[in-house]
Parts: structure tokens; sequence; C-alpha cells
């Protein structure tokens, strides 16, 4: 019988066939999506802005490379996981950040982030955001240091000086702005005036590299919906309950709160709802459970931003909602379609 | 994602691969290979195995009944060509790995012939008394051809504790690749009306559909010209249901056509639906109008890896090989032998595998068909949700699997790990490449060996 073998048949479990899209694709498809943003960010930025992201992403893969040496693993920079890391690491931070900072940033993020969890798939918070919490709690004021981007200072130098803050024009970005203005009392209302509806759009004001062109954003999040590599609902959860959150301060108090749309458009919301949140590790795997963890993530972001003490949230809404995820995934299972068996 | 996808004529979930139909689509039935050797499992169904009732060098006739089944989930084996009787022992099994089965040494080597049934004039089922159908049909040794391989007697024996009211005739064929049935319902169409009308008599249905796929046109068309001419266009209707994977699944096919669901664990009759494949009530035509055992069946030989694919009529129990000789031989660049589709079938080491009576196709893969695109590489489940959103049954395939792997039982069992249909729709969507069906199966038998339904 034996020797009715081919040679080169093999045998498996059906089934046979597989549909083409493979982890790798999916990253190269985020890294593809998050490519108008960073065309946004050269433009407002500068080569500092290219440079910032070029570091951060070098990094990341050294240290992934780096790490899989350490723990005799299989080199896994091929599924391009750590490029997508260190590109959103890199657009979540201030354009004039010193070069080394995003280095160690990057290095916390893959390798405290995401490896000693055991790589790829096992990590429980999103490595982007450990990696920027990292910077956010030890370098506070080079994480809060705002260029004015270049549409509005044209005498932006090429390169901006990474060592002297002091020399660099800076500018509240328009959370801060509305803080403050919520701190005033009635600043909302002269905020609202001067910008209609979309400030924002086109990445005229300050904010984190990646956080200000909305268009490019938008553009970016409607490639991977449409290309089906996230699905609509995380973002369409995060972004309508900070809408519904800011709807409502604001028609309590319009002279106090800014506009929601305004809120949409500007800090991390839209990057984060597109690019942030449905990272599949550490979102939730059923259609309902994406809903509450979306809905968790617009929350305590308006929350920070509204009640709390900084400008801006939405970091501390995802590493807070990634710790809540595996209790979402216990109790937010799908039902099979016969029902539950009585065993 | 069900709220986007919901479809009267279909069902949340599923997938759909490549088609590969117009390998074998326009290929008239012809006559299988005349194998020198036929070797009949004693096993070709679920239920008891049957028994054999001839010795060793005993001589048999076409059509004689070579096994026999005492319990009531059984079914007879019968030979389906004169011969002597070489041995009983074990032989390949493409569920079992190897499983007992008489070998006839075929002598004189019978010319291969097609199926010749003619429809009655004036054919009335109502001559036929149900008992007598399936009495018929259990004589003959019927079994359902769609893949499961149930015996046919029980399914339409009428129940007193749960009547059923409608029959589905599954003409879905919804795996790739193959054609089998589509070629029965365009050459044999009366036949299978025939045997609808007889199965509908026996277990007393008073509504039948015969569901076909939206990709099937022209099998829609002659089924409902048959029925248009017999006058029976009133009685049977024919519901074209969308084309996706796996709409042939008897629970997914319930869904879709009556919006019906089957309880977790639960058979179709549980809610009074009796479900069978258009080839399966060929046979029961040809069993209970012609007396004749369900001896021969269409095969379907293709994929990129043999030369010559087509539909076969085939005598069970002719190995794989001589089909595949039949057909040209292996291609050199073919990589996979699939007894069945490429979704759902298994995958074959030893190519002398008898054909059986529930298996459809033989398919033939070349490395290109079984890669994943560019990159084979396995990752970690990286939870993005896709086998869930595929899966039909809605449970967490990555769980149940991951629990298999953990050899975490109860959690698998948590997870409902026996409400799996195995139709593979979650490891054909896997971006990680995770057999995560692989795994599932592979804890379907740990469970069945703790319960000691299986021996370890």
């Amino acid at each position: 019988m034996i020797e009715s073998i081919p040679q080169d048949i093999s045998i498996a479990f059906a089934p046979h066939i597989r549909k083409a899209l493979s982890t790798q694709r999916i990253m190269l498809d985020v890294v593809l999506g998050l490519v108008p943003a960073v065309i946004v960010a050269g433009v407002c930025f500068r080569l500092h802005g290219l440079l910032l992201i070029g570091v951060s992403v070098a990094s990341c893969m050294a240290t992934e490379w780096a790490c899989n040496l350490i723990r005799r693993k299989p080199n896994s920079l091929w599924d391009f996981s750590a490029v997508v890391t260190g590109a959103i690491l890199a657009l979540s931070l201030p354009p004039a950040l010193p070069l080394w900072t995003a280095v160690i940033g990057a290095v916390f993020a893959i390798a405290i982030g995401k490896m000693v969890f055991g790589g790829l798939g096992a990590n429980i918070f999103n490595p982007a955001m450990v990696g920027r919490a990292f910077l956010t709690a030890s370098f506070g004021i080079l994480m809060t240091t705002w260029t004015v981007p270049a549409p509005i200072d044209a005498k932006l130098p090429p390169v901006a000086p990474t060592n002297n803050i002091m020399d660099i024009r800076t500018q509240a970005t328009p959370l801060a702005w509305s803080k403050m203005a919520m701190k005033d009392g009635n600043g909302a209302r002269i905020y609202n005036e001067r910008h209609p509806l979309w400030p924002g759009l086109l990445g005229e004001e300050a904010g984190s590299l990646g956080e200000t062109g909305a268009i490019a954003l938008l553009l970016g999040g409607l490639y991977l919906v449409v290309r089906r590599i996230i699905n609509v609902h995380i973002p369409l959860a995060v972004l309508s309950s900070a809408f519904a959150f800011a709807a409502v301060t604001y028609v309590i108090n319009p002279d106090k709160y800014v506009q929601p749309f305004y809120h949409l458009t500007s800090g991390a919301l839209l990057l984060g709802a597109f690019f942030i949140a449905t990272d599949p590790v550490t979102a939730p795997l059923t259609v309902r459970g994406q809903w509450i963890f979306g809905i968790l993530i617009g929350g305590f972001t308006m929350l920070v931003r509204i009640v709390g003490e900084y400008p801006e949230g939405f970091m501390y809404a995802v590493l807070l909602a990634d710790s809540v995820r595996p209790l979402i995934d216990m109790f937010v299972k799908p039902v099979p379609v016969g029902g539950v068996p009585n065993v | 994602m069900s709220f986007f996808t919901r479809d009267s004529r279909s069902f949340a979930g599923g997938v759909h691969p490549p088609e590969g139909k117009h390998l074998t689509e326009d290929r008239a039935l012809e006559p299988g290979p005349a194998a020198r050797e036929l070797a009949l499992l004693l096993s070709q169904h679920i239920g008891a195995p049957a028994q054999p009732v001839v010795k060793r060098a005993d001589t048999v006739q076409a059509g004689q009944r070579i096994g026999e089944c005492q319990a009531f989930i059984g079914a007879p084996v019968h030979a389906p060509v004169a011969g002597k009787v070489k041995d009983i022992a074990l032989q390949p099994h493409p569920v079992l790995g190897r499983s007992m089965a008489i070998v006839i040494e075929t002598q004189p080597l019978a010319p291969p012939r097609l199926c010749s049934f003619e429809r009655p004039q004036g054919f009335d089922p109502a001559r036929y008394a149900p008992e007598q159908i399936c009495q018929a049909v259990r004589d003959a040794g019927i079994v359902g051809m769609g893949g499961a391989g149930f015996p046919t007697s029980v399914k339409i024996q009428p129940d007193a504790k749960t009547p059923k009211d409608t029959l589905i005739v599954n003409g879905c064929e919804c795996e790739p690749y193959i054609t089998c049935d589509y070629r029965v319902m365009l050459e044999w169409t009366d036949q299978v009306i025939t045997g609808i009308q007889l199965a509908q008599r026996a277990c007393g249905a008073s509504k039948v559909v015969i569901a076909i796929e939206d990709n099937k046109p022209k099998a829609i068309e002659r089924m409902n010209a048959s029925l248009e001419k017999l006058g029976l266009g009133s009685r049977i209707g024919v519901v074209c249901v969308r084309t996706k994977y796996p709409q042939g699944g008897e629970r997914q096919l319930i869904r879709a056509v009556l919006q019906k669901t089957v309880p977790t664990g639960g058979i179709p009759p549980a809610i009074g639906v009796v479900v069978s494949n258009v080839q399966t009530t060929a046979a029961i035509a040809d069993a209970v109008v012609n007396g004749r055992p369900l001896t021969h069946r269409v095969v379907t030989v293709t994929g990129e890896g043999i030369p010559r694919p087509g539909n076969y009529y085939v005598a069970i129990g002719t190995p794989v090989q001589a089909l595949i000789d039949h057909c040209g031989g292996l291609a050199r660049d073919s990589a996979r032998v699939v007894l069945g589709g490429p979704m759902m079938g298994l995958a074959l080491a030893d190519l002398s595998t008898p054909i059986t009576k529930a298996g459809g196709a033989v398919t033939i893969l070349t490395a290109r068909q079984i890669a994943k695109g560019n990159s084979p590489r396995q990752t970690r489940c990286i939870r993005c949700g896709r086998c869930l959103h595929a899966c039909p049954e809605h449970l967490s395939p990555t769980k149940i699997a991951h629990a298999v792997k953990s050899n975490l039982m109860d959690l698998a069992v948590k997870y409902h790990v026996s409400a799996c249909i195995e139709c593979g729709c979650c490891t054909y969507v896997c971006p990680a490449n995770v057999d995560l069906t692989g795994y599932i199966k592979t804890g379907k038998i740990y469970l069945a060996r703790q319960k000691k339904t299986m021996p370890a």
C-alpha cells in the first residue's frame, strides 16, 4: 500500500485552499493607510517630522530583531507589525521631539509593550501607546511642546532644532486651547466663531505629527475600511461616543465648551479611531465587544478632555480599554446559531 | 458583521472561495474506469459497520448483497460488478484510516456503463406505500451522498414523535470545484424528480423545495422545465439560494430556505425538516422503481493537477488511483489529492483508498492552489476576529482552537466545540494561517476519546 504514496503529495487537514490575505498583508495595508498622514506630517513639519517617523520605525524594527535574537526566536520582521508600531508611535509624537527621545519610545514600545509578552498577538496593550505613555511620563515638557505647523509659519526652519526647545515657535494645540477656554468660562464662544465647523481639516493646527490632517486620516481610514482590513465598528463607536459626549456638553454650555466637531478633528481622536483602537491584537473579538470597547475609548477620551486635568486623553483611554478588553471578551461571546445547547 | 450580510436567501457568515467549477461543469457524465479490483468498505456510512455475508473465494454477482447490517442506523453493502471475493481485510479508509472491506476481483472485466433510468409512464408515487419505499431504500443501501453518509432510510422514515413537514432537496453543491450534483441535475432531471416524489411520499412532508445556488442557472432552468412538463410545478418548488460556502450545509440551507434554525446539537427532524442531496434522491428512484441497489455514483475528478478532469459514473469501491489514471495521471506540479472538495475534503496519503457512497469528488490541487498568497508563513493569532465573522454557526473558532492547542478541553467545551460543523471557513480566512479547523477536529477527537466513544 505504502508504495502508492507519491513523493510530492502532502496531506493536511481541510480546508486545502486559503484566502490570500495574510498578517503581513494586513500590516502592509495599515502602513499604506498611514501614508496620507505621513505626507501631511512631512508638509507640516518638514524634514524633522519625516526624520522622526523614520527613526521611530527603524528603532522599532531593530528592537524587534534584537529581542528575537535574545529570545532565540525566528526573525519576525517580515510581518511588518514593527513598522506599523513605529509609524503610529511617531505620528503620535510632538513634531519637535528630539530624535533620541523617539528612539527611547520605540525601544520601550517594542521591548516592553510587545516582545516581553511573546511578540505579535500576545501583547495586552497597544505597543505604540505603551511607548508613548513611557515618554509622556519621562519627558513631560518635550512631550507637550507643540510646534507651529509650516502652512501657518512659513519661516519654520527646514530642520527643526532638536536640542534647544526654547528656539521653537510653539502654539497651543486646539485641545489645550479648549481646556483654557473651559477654565475661563467664556473663551469657547470666541473660538467657535473664529473657527467654523472643521478646524484642523488640513493640518493647520498645532498637534502631534500625525493627528493634524483630518482629511488625510479619514482617507487612510477609508482605505482600510474599503480593503476590509479593519471593520467600521470600532471607529464608529469611538467617534460617535466622543461626539455624543461633546455634543451634550456643548448643548449644556456653548460658552464654555467647544463644538463637538471640533473635538472630532483635533487631538488623536481620528488617528486613534482608525489606526490605534483598531489594532486587532488589543481589540475585542466580537462586534458587540468592539462597540463596548470603542465607546469606552471615546468616553474615556472625552472624560479626560472635558473633566480631567490634561487637554488630551486618548492614549490613556486606549490603555484603559485594552486592560478591560479580556473581560469584554470573557463576557461578550457570540451565541451559537442554534442557541446554547443544554449540556 | 451579521447585520450587514443579512440575506433572506442565505445565512450569516460563510466565505466565497474561488469556485473552480469551470473545469468540469460542461463535462457530461461519462462511464468511469473499469477497475480490476474493488474494495467495498463495510463502513461507508454513519452508524454500525456492515458485516460481510460472503466468504473469501465466493463468486458474487453484480448487485449482490455482500455486507449486511442489522443495526437501525446502518446500511448494507452491495457488489457493483460480478467477480470473486479476493479478500476480506483492512483497507485504507478516507476517514477512519483503516477499515474492514470486501475486496472483489472483477471477472470478467465488466464494460463501463452509465446509469439508465426511465421514468415510468404515468408514474404515481401513491402506488408505493411509505413502508415499502423505506424498505427498498434500506435494502438498496442508500446513504446520504452529499458527504455525511447518513442512512437515508432512517432519515425519510415517518416518525410519530417528530413529523416531517418539509423536504429540502439539496442541489447547492457549495463546495468549490465539485460538479457531480450539477451534472446529475442536468442529465438525470426526471430521475431526481421521481426520487423526490418517492422521498416525499415516504416521509410524508407536505412541502418540497429544491434548493439550488444562483451560480447554476442552467440547473434551475432544467429543474423548472421538467417539473412543468411533469405537471408538478405547483407542488415542488425550486428555490434559488445565494452562492456562498457552506450554503449546502444542511443547517445553513434550512436557515436560508425556511428562515428556521436547527437547535445546536439537534438534527433537522427536530424542527420537522428533512434535507436530502439530489444524487441521493436519484438513487432512491433507482432503488424503488428498478429495485437496483446503490453500487455506483457520480464522482467529479477535478482540479488543476489532473490533465482530463470530468464527471464519471463510477463503481463504488474503485480505487482513487484508477480514477486518476483514467483522467491522465497526476500532473507534475500536483501537490495534494483530496477526496471531496478543497474546503472539507480529506487529503489522501494512500491513493488505493476506494471511492465510497458518500464521497463525490477527487480534487487534485497543485502547490499554487494550496499556497496562501505570497506569504504562507504562520504567525500567532492576531485576534482579528475574521474567523468569528466567517463562522456560519457563530462560534469562536480561535478560542476553541487555542483551547485545544493548550489542552484545555473544558474551555473548548465552554466555547461549544461540538457545535462546529467543520466547514473550514475559519481556516480559510485566517490571515495568521492558523489551522483552526484542524485543531477543532482534533479537540472533538480528544473529547470522543474521553467519553470512550472512540478508541484511543
